[in-house]
């Protein structure tokens, strides 16, 4: 054990430190010089005039109500989705988690897009449809609001928790729950005494990821938040570069690295809540197998309630989404509207060979991304979890780092490192990039696995003569193959739909979704982008389906 | 007014005779056909059919890299700077190149087919304007009758517009804030009545956007009626209910360059590019397609009553005057 760790833990710091530490570094200096560059004359003014910023208070109080609340919404569905899902015999559980990952296959903006046509003032869909039935006219729900805000990005960032949670929920030893029941608890006290407190680890790992991603997020603040005159720190970072030709990301990143430490914070405090490991160990040697609650009379209803939510929080929004895609411009539903419906914009797209071309590399991206991203990840969770040392925390905040950099910003810290590199402008700079900032998706759902195993398992190979390596393979690989399969879907679905490093490293032959989606929506395109939204939730749906087959043939070896 | 756009009209007609610029010489399509290919970086969109055909008639590849003008001049200064620029020609904001070029990324070139083109059009030798990323009240046709459309800018502060307008963020968008400063200097007869008309904008209560980008759909849909946008549009979101006002009052808009970088890899090819790219073909296949206001004489964007509008172009904000600019409006614009 100790061996291993004096091994593995310099290794994975020097690698994950490359990866991330090379772009913050970049920023860091560009924040610190006087001119545009990464390198110039030492100056502390742009921390002065990013912090001197009297508007500064009032946008680090939405960014937190933002932050925070989208966590709330996205780890309390994920929980109920979760719970559902892998734990009960609620009907037609298959196209439940296909509905809780949607949102992770669409480009934010068009999901944000989709809910400003439903719920905006003054002709959204579902304002006119609730006046129209209800017959007032004075409902006009109004998705302009840190509120509206709050449910669009925690619905999006459902699936992170979602694939971060299920993992845990399905590995869960029943005797502990059995246990419970036998005593004379109830389902619910079960739930309350027992499952949940057990899960925590997985339901903080899932939150400080939502808080770390929200904060980065820059879809929502842009098309919802700035209609409503509300401002986060992304937004605010955007006005910060966008007012002016001669953009000072240096002064960006200024404003960027509050988040840092945000995140760097949040990071600790989810080890302290997480300090004793072995609370939470719920696989152990003696036989275990999750077992499925029989709803009995609740199977129904709650399905119900499942069904409804479904359609409201994701169905819909994408439904929008396809009509667009099929209407020539952006009107309200009407019979007009259904008369001039066609396949226009697919063709448009499919007909573009640059859009074929980027179809071709961002799948090669998403696979060979995800797969190599859950490699490394798979060796640093092993690392945080099992050798919990001063090394390994130092680890897992290095793995942080790009993450939780804004979007608009950490595209060109990578641009200020790669240009020093002979990467610059190639295939591999955004993979690289791609791994090097999404790597807490490939992490996150396999340390709140590892978490639940126990070390008497790996021992007792050890014990029956089994190497490290054969221990990994037969004892504990299999039994972290949700993990794998949450983390690989969450790398892969993430690098198709990818923008923030791909609009700065992609080039003529390198070209992903990610570039033409930014160009239809600078021409204000929404049918081309719809349609090329739709084909990404198809590319994406082919990709969870073909994991999820696989997870479950490895599980059965 | 009258006499400006007569006298305007007898220039171009003249100009127009000018324009059939001879064709490139067979020297330099040699030349740029050894080179092989031309790197183009550009902060336009959808101008694939003008690099398709430049490929087609010279048989020299065209590599278009679009880069949004928030990352333009980082990105060019960052390859610039680690000695990689790999760009031949940049086509962006005339203010983006005026501050390359005094960075000294660009080259001297005036080329032969730019002798139609306005005088004010070239002034250094090396930044060549070919357009103008114009702006105008654009409205919902099918939503707003005939007699409520605006006549003139300050129609737009009528009370009957509140909370119909959407506009980009009059703080920050770089463009939207040339523009109300070029109404204070070409429109606008007094300091005091173009005070009242942004008061009177901010008043109405308009909607805000990141962009241009975003401005069209809210008007399409009829989320609301009315918005400072481009006119492009009607173009490129055909068959849209859009159309724009036709105020009495000039259009005005940002110029926009293009330039050969100083130290481009494929010089000859970059020359032959640029002469295509102001050549009456280039310029009537980006007004037909893409909808832009070009300053090759006598073409127009189909769009109807453009051809006889008096389109400025504003003169250069530096960023220093776009930013203080922007923090006086966001105080103008801040709700009560």
């Amino acid at each position: 054990m100790k061996k291993q760790g004096a091994i593995l833990s310099p290794t994975l710091i020097a690698i994950v430190g490359f990866l991330t530490v090379c772009p913050i570094l970049m920023l860091a200096l560009g924040s610190f010089s006087e001119g545009l560059g990464a390198f110039g004359t030492l100056t502390t003014a742009k921390y002065v005039s990013a912090y001197t910023d009297p508007e500064f208070a009032k946008i680090i109080i939405n960014t937190v109500i933002f932050t925070l609340g989208s966590a709330f919404v996205a780890t309390a569905l994920a929980l109920f989705l979760a719970y559902l899902n892998t734990r009960t015999n609620v009907p037609f559980k298959f196209l439940f988690q296909i509905i809780s990952l949607v949102p992770m296959m669409v480009p934010h903006i068009l999901f944000a897009v989709s809910w400003a046509l439903l719920l905006n003032p003054t002709n959204g869909m579902l304002n006119i449809f609730l006046r129209q039935i209800l017959g007032f006219d004075a409902i006009s729900l109004n998705i302009y609001t840190l509120k509206g805000m709050i449910l669009v990005e925690g619905l999006l960032d459902l699936p992170i928790a979602y694939l971060v949670i299920a993992p845990a929920m399905s590995s869960f030893d029943v005797s502990l729950e059995e246990s419970s029941r036998v005593c004379g608890a109830s389902n619910w006290r079960t739930l309350f005494r027992i499952t949940l407190p057990v899960l925590r680890p997985a339901i903080l790992a899932a939150a400080t990821l939502v808080i770390v991603r929200s904060m980065a997020s820059f879809a929502v603040p842009s098309v919802i938040g700035m209609p409503g005159r509300i401002y986060v720190l992304a937004t605010h970072i955007y006005r910060v570069v966008a007012t002016g030709y001669a953009t000072d990301y240096g002064l960006a990143a200024a404003v960027g690295m509050s988040a840092l430490v945000a995140s760097i914070t949040l990071i600790f405090v989810y080890r302290r809540l997480t300090k004793e490991g072995e609370k939470y160990v719920t696989v152990t040697s003696r036989g275990y197998r999750p077992s499925t609650i029989y709803l009995k009379g609740a199977r129904y209803p709650l399905f119900g309630i499942v069904g409804i939510l479904s359609f409201i929080l994701i169905v819909l929004p994408v439904a929008v989404l396809f009509y667009t895609s099929l209407i020539p411009y952006s009107m309200a539903p009407s019979a007009k509207a259904f008369a001039s419906m066609s396949w226009r914009h697919y063709l448009a797209v499919l007909n573009d060979p640059v859009s074929l071309l980027s179809l071709k590399n961002s799948l090669l991206l998403g696979v060979g991304g995800a797969t190599l991203g859950m490699v490394l990840s798979f060796f640093v969770a092993y690392t945080i979890v099992k050798i919990r040392s001063k090394a390994s925390g130092f680890l897992e905040s290095l793995s942080f780092l790009s993450f939780s950099f804004p979007g608009i910003v950490v595209g060109i810290g990578f641009m200020w490192f790669f240009v020093q590199t002979p990467l610059y402008s190639t295939i591999w700079a955004l993979l690289i990039g791609y791994i090097a900032t999404y790597l807490p998706y490939g992490i996150r759902p396999l340390t709140s696995a590892f978490v639940q195993i126990h070390g008497n398992l790996e021992e007792s190979s050890r014990v029956c003569g089994g190497g490290p390596l054969y221990t990994m393979r037969r004892i504990v690989l299999p039994l972290l193959v949700p993990g794998i399969v949450s983390g690989w879907i969450l790398m892969a679905t993430m690098f198709v739909r990818e923008l923030s490093l791909s609009v700065v490293l992609s080039r003529p032959g390198t070209e992903v979704l990610a570039v033409q989606i930014l160009r239809f929506a600078e021409d204000g395109l929404w049918g081309r982008l719809s349609a090329l939204g739709i084909l990404m939730i198809f590319i994406s749906t082919t990709l969870v389906l073909t994991a999820s087959l696989i997870g479950k043939r490895l599980t059965k070896i | 007014m009258r006499k400006k756009m007569a006298l305007g009209v007898i220039l171009s007609v003249l100009t127009a005779v000018a324009a059939f610029a001879a064709e490139p010489s067979g020297a330099l399509v040699e030349k740029a056909k050894a080179e092989g290919k031309v790197a183009f970086y550009a902060n336009m969109t959808a101008i694939e059919p003008i690099i398709a055909d430049f490929g087609k008639k010279y048989g020299v590849k065209a590599e278009y890299t679009r880069l949004s003008t928030t990352k333009f001049v980082a990105t060019i200064m960052t390859e610039h700077a680690a000695g990689k620029l790999t760009a031949d020609v940049l086509q962006a904001p005339v203010p983006v190149l005026e501050f390359l070029k005094e960075k000294g990324v660009i080259a001297s070139y005036v080329s032969p087919a730019a002798a139609g083109y306005p005088k004010w059009a070239n002034t250094d030798g090396k930044i060549q304007l070919f357009g103008i990323e114009y702006a105008a009240l654009i409205y919902n046709k099918e939503l707003v009758k005939p007699a409520d459309v605006p006549k003139t800018y300050q129609d737009l502060t009528d009370p009957k517009w509140k909370g119909k307008i959407v506009m980009a963020d009059p703080a920050t968008h770089p463009t939207t804030i040339s523009w109300l400063v070029g109404l204070k200097e070409n429109v606008i007869k007094s300091d005091a009545e173009w005070m009242k008309f942004l008061k009177g904008l901010a008043a109405n209560d308009p909607m805000f956007v990141a962009s241009f980008g975003p401005t069209p759909a809210p008007i399409e849909s009829g989320e609301k009626l009315i918005g400072i946008s481009m006119p492009k549009y009607i173009v490129t979101k055909a068959p849209a209910p859009l159309d724009w006002a036709h105020v009495s009052q000039p259009m005005m808009g940002t110029p926009r360059g293009i330039a050969i970088a100083a130290k481009a890899p494929h010089p000859n090819a970059a020359r032959l590019f640029v002469d295509y790219w102001l050549s009456r073909d280039a310029m009537t296949i980006m007004a037909a397609k893409v909808g832009e206001y070009v300053l090759t004489p006598g073409v127009y964007p189909p769009i109807a009553g453009i051809d006889k509008a008096k389109v400025i172009p504003i003169r250069e904000l530096s960023d220093a005057e776009i930013k203080s600019w922007g923090k006086e409006f966001k105080k103008i614009f801040a709700r009560p």
